[in-house]
């Protein structure tokens, strides 16, 4: 039997299809994406060897260090605002029970399952300052100028809110799920002892979901930096490039700009910050689970 | 202390219940106006009664655009990426998990990373690639990224369910003669019923809806995806909004349906994701 468990043979014809799509779609195009970027290739014609320019140009580009404070922003937007109500949320609907339960949770997460393009739309529809709904809203307060809130200025801030609100769900229900988790009998002793509500939540609720907040966080700083598809939809980074984000901004340099060595300069950047960015979490998160 | 948490048990509702209305109102608002004609988008209020019903608009929608077509490329595309991703993801992971060779550690970590990688930065090179061996604009320039990005989730998950089902019913039936194929087919498999359903609609959470792959790889409406519908229809009925809103709402309406039937599923697909992540 052991010998079967160990043919070579085998082994290879499991593992070949996965590794091969690996190769075809991550690993190739990474290793092309290190040698594009220290060309000047344009995507036609030939591709110079320029060595790191595109790399020094990089830290001086303003727009690059505009997008990776907007990927901060978002986080800081998941965080702060986006994982509080998600928390609060998640734990009074697993008060709730029965019904109402369930069908909170669906309408929590229908936006989520919505296309990205749909939601993308709507929301331009939505901030429309001729007939939008957020334009009809603020009449309805007595606002008598016609507001864009995809202007200079304002356009980042309603770019999150788009985000934090479309992502609300996925958020809440992995919040949703921890609590779950929580053995029932630690309930019912809190409740023995006479605890509050409020006191159950800070004292037991929180303490016991360390690990589904800690990798919520993560996830929440790893989707911040690879924002793409509804900015792209969105505003395109723009007005100006006031609401570029990495992603969206490489993808502007190749295509829109022909600089595609420049592009790919940004697409390994944008790599390493992704690794170092997942390394730096876990790292961080271990290491006070150990120091507690 | 009755009251109290009477007045504590208001406050929390009305918490859940506006944000209820938030998550759902921009929804309601763009069924509202999809079923209106284009003017009163301007005259009326916030909401407002369709009277008539304009049904012709989902009919124009339905039929002068290629939602249909597109649709049909988006089941058959996500359904293909699912099966591979299964497939490759048991495959893969039985070999990692049970098999006994030097590399098993190594290999697993390569398709791990995968995790880590952002799909974007692979857009400009992978275009490159595709159109070097000829499949751009062709249904594998799909369907290569999507397997190969829903992957290194999927062997996550199988090899960590693989780790927790005993060996000794594959082993004897190894004993009996069955080769590793068919081991895996027959015992294996069925076996993983649980996580193979987690796998499956994580994968089509993460490819039902992605189009800037979609927008890179292909220039004909051949493979187009369902997300193109909303994007094309913008373009060319630029001021007919009441159209658009109709082709954004039956675009969003697949995978709603899909949600509410498989809502039990996709709560426990994310949370095995989150608790096994």
């Amino acid at each position: 039997m052991h010998k079967l468990y160990s043919n070579k043979l085998v082994i290879f014809s499991l593992v070949l299809p996965g590794l091969l799509t690996f190769l075809i779609a991550i690993l190739a195009p990474i290793v092309l994406s290190v040698y594009y970027s220290l060309t000047d290739y344009s995507g036609l014609g030939a591709a110079n060897f320029t060595g790191l320019a595109n790399y020094a140009a990089l830290v001086q580009d303003e727009v690059f260090w505009r997008a990776l404070l907007n990927s901060v922003l978002l986080a800081l937007g998941f965080i702060c605002i986006q994982h509080p109500i998600a928390v609060l949320v998640a734990w009074k609907l697993d008060r709730l029970q029965g019904k109402a339960e369930g069908l909170l949770r669906c309408i929590y997460f229908l936006p989520n399952v919505i296309s990205v393009a749909v939601i993308a739309y709507l929301w331009k529809f939505i901030y429309n300052p001729n007939f939008g709904l957020l334009q009809k809203v603020l009449e309805l307060f007595g606002y008598e100028g016609s507001f864009n809130a995809l202007g200079s200025g304002t356009a980042i801030w309603a770019v999150l809110v788009v985000l934090v609100w479309h992502g609300f769900g996925w958020g809440m229900l992995i919040y949703y799920t921890g609590i779950k988790n929580i053995d029932q009998v630690v309930y019912e002793a809190a409740a023995l002892d006479g605890a509050t509500s409020s006191q159950t939540f800070f004292r037991i609720t929180l303490p016991m979901m360390k690990p589904v907040i800690k990798y919520n966080v993560t996830l929440a700083i790893i989707s911040a930096l690879k924002q793409m598809e509804t900015v792209y939809l969105l505003t395109n980074g723009g007005p100006g490039n006031e609401t570029q984000f990495m992603a969206t901004y490489l993808y502007k340099q190749a295509s829109g700009s022909y600089k595609y060595g420049y592009g790919n300069a940004i697409s390994v950047v944008f790599i390493v910050i992704c690794l170092a960015a997942t390394v730096l979490m876990n790292k961080l998160f271990a290491e006070r689970k150990e120091a507690v | 202390m009755v009251g109290q948490e009477k007045k504590g048990f208001r406050i929390s509702t009305l918490l859940l219940i506006v944000l209820a209305v938030i998550q759902l109102f921009p929804l309601i608002w763009l069924i509202d106006f999809s079923l209106v004609e284009s003017d009163q988008l301007f005259t009326s209020g916030i909401l407002v009664w369709p009277s008539p019903f304009r049904w012709v608009n989902y009919t124009r929608a339905l039929f002068e655009s290629n939602f249909l077509h597109y649709l049909f490329n988006s089941i058959l595309i996500n359904a293909l990426a699912v099966i591979l991703v299964v497939v490759f993801a048991t495959m893969a992971s039985f070999a990692c998990t049970r098999m006994r060779w030097e590399l098993s550690g190594f290999v697993s970590l390569l398709l791990m990373m995968g995790l880590m990688i952002p799909i974007h930065a692979t857009l400009l090179p992978n275009y490159i690639i595709f159109s070097k061996i000829k499949i751009l604009d062709t249904i594998l320039a799909l369907l290569i990224p999507y397997v190969a990005f829903s992957l290194p989730q999927g062997f996550f998950l199988t090899s960590s369910y693989m780790d927790s089902v005993p060996k000794e019913l594959e082993e004897a039936t190894v004993i009996d003669g069955c080769g590793v194929y068919r081991t895996l087919m027959i015992i294996v498999l069925p076996m993983m019923k649980a996580s193979i359903a987690t796998v499956s609609i994580m994968t089509y959470l993460n490819n039902w809806n992605e189009f800037v792959m979609a927008m890179t790889f292909l220039s004909s409406p051949d493979w187009k995806t369902l997300p193109f519908a909303v994007l094309e229809f913008t373009g060319q009925y630029s001021s007919d909004y009441a159209i658009q809103f109709a082709v954004m709402t039956l675009s969003a309406l697949p995978a709603i349906v899909i949600y509410i039937l498989l809502n039990k599923n996709i709560t426990k697909g994310v949370a095995m994701g989150a608790v096994k992540g």
